[in-house]
């Protein structure tokens, strides 16, 4: 992984259009910015983590509360 | 072409019919192509099932059907990478985690699966918004499957 040290007000650009600014830093809290395209999604990382945590527990293990019979 | 899957045997699916989920889903980014079976007549659930992997395979239902009010509006990055033309096309599913009962499982309205009936891209596409749970519980007198 890449690691960049940067202050408060600097930036850094990914590819042609994304731009990250850190806005605010504060203690162990880091404000950013992030000017992007509309077609780049930008999610938390906790609720990413989330979803694929929910995903593996909905793998099915059994069907047994369903009728249905293998063939 | 047969499919042979874990909880459902083999089973004959149409190339055409496979959902393509260009990214994967979270957790599972390398399961590109997945079909939709019925798994009980008149039932709102269906298995999500991996055409790659034998032993993947999900529970999803219709949002609509176990929760009133579920508003969605779909961003311009969704639209514009299923390359939705018409709300006509685009389908519903939420993901279901089976508990011990029915009543107690849940379903996932915080990332509900995005597809477009025309071409069969599909996405989870995740909602940043605070109404919606991960681990909504399905509750019976709600369910009319």
């Amino acid at each position: 992984m890449l690691v960049l040290s940067r202050k408060a007000g600097e930036t850094i650009w990914i590819g042609e259009d994304v731009e990250i600014v850190i806005s605010e830093v504060k203690g162990d809290q880091v404000k950013i910015g992030i000017r992007a395209p509309r077609n780049i999604e930008v999610i938390r990382g906790e609720l990413r983590k989330d979803i694929s945590e929910s995903n593996t527990e909905a793998v099915i293990k059994n069907l047994d509360l369903f009728k249905y019979k293998k063939k | 072409m047969i499919l042979k899957t874990a909880y459902m045997g083999e089973v004959d699916i149409e190339t055409k019919d496979i959902l393509k989920f260009e990214h994967g889903i979270p957790g599972f980014e390398e399961e590109r192509g997945f079909v939709l079976l019925p798994i009980e007549e008149n039932s709102i659930f269906q298995v999500l099932q991996s055409v790659q992997t034998e032993n993947l395979a999900f529970i999803i239902t219709s949002p609509y059907a176990i929760t009133e009010n579920y508003n969605l509006e779909l961003d311009e990055t969704t639209l514009k990478s299923l390359e939705i033309k018409s709300e006509n096309e685009v389908a519903v599913f939420a993901i279901v985690s089976l508990k011990d009962t029915l009543a107690n499982s849940t379903a996932n309205l915080k990332a509900p699966i995005i597809l477009n009936i025309t071409n069969k891209k599909a996405k989870q596409l995740i909602l940043d918004n605070e109404a919606y749970s991960i681990r909504h519980q399905l509750l019976l007198q709600s369910i009319k499957g």
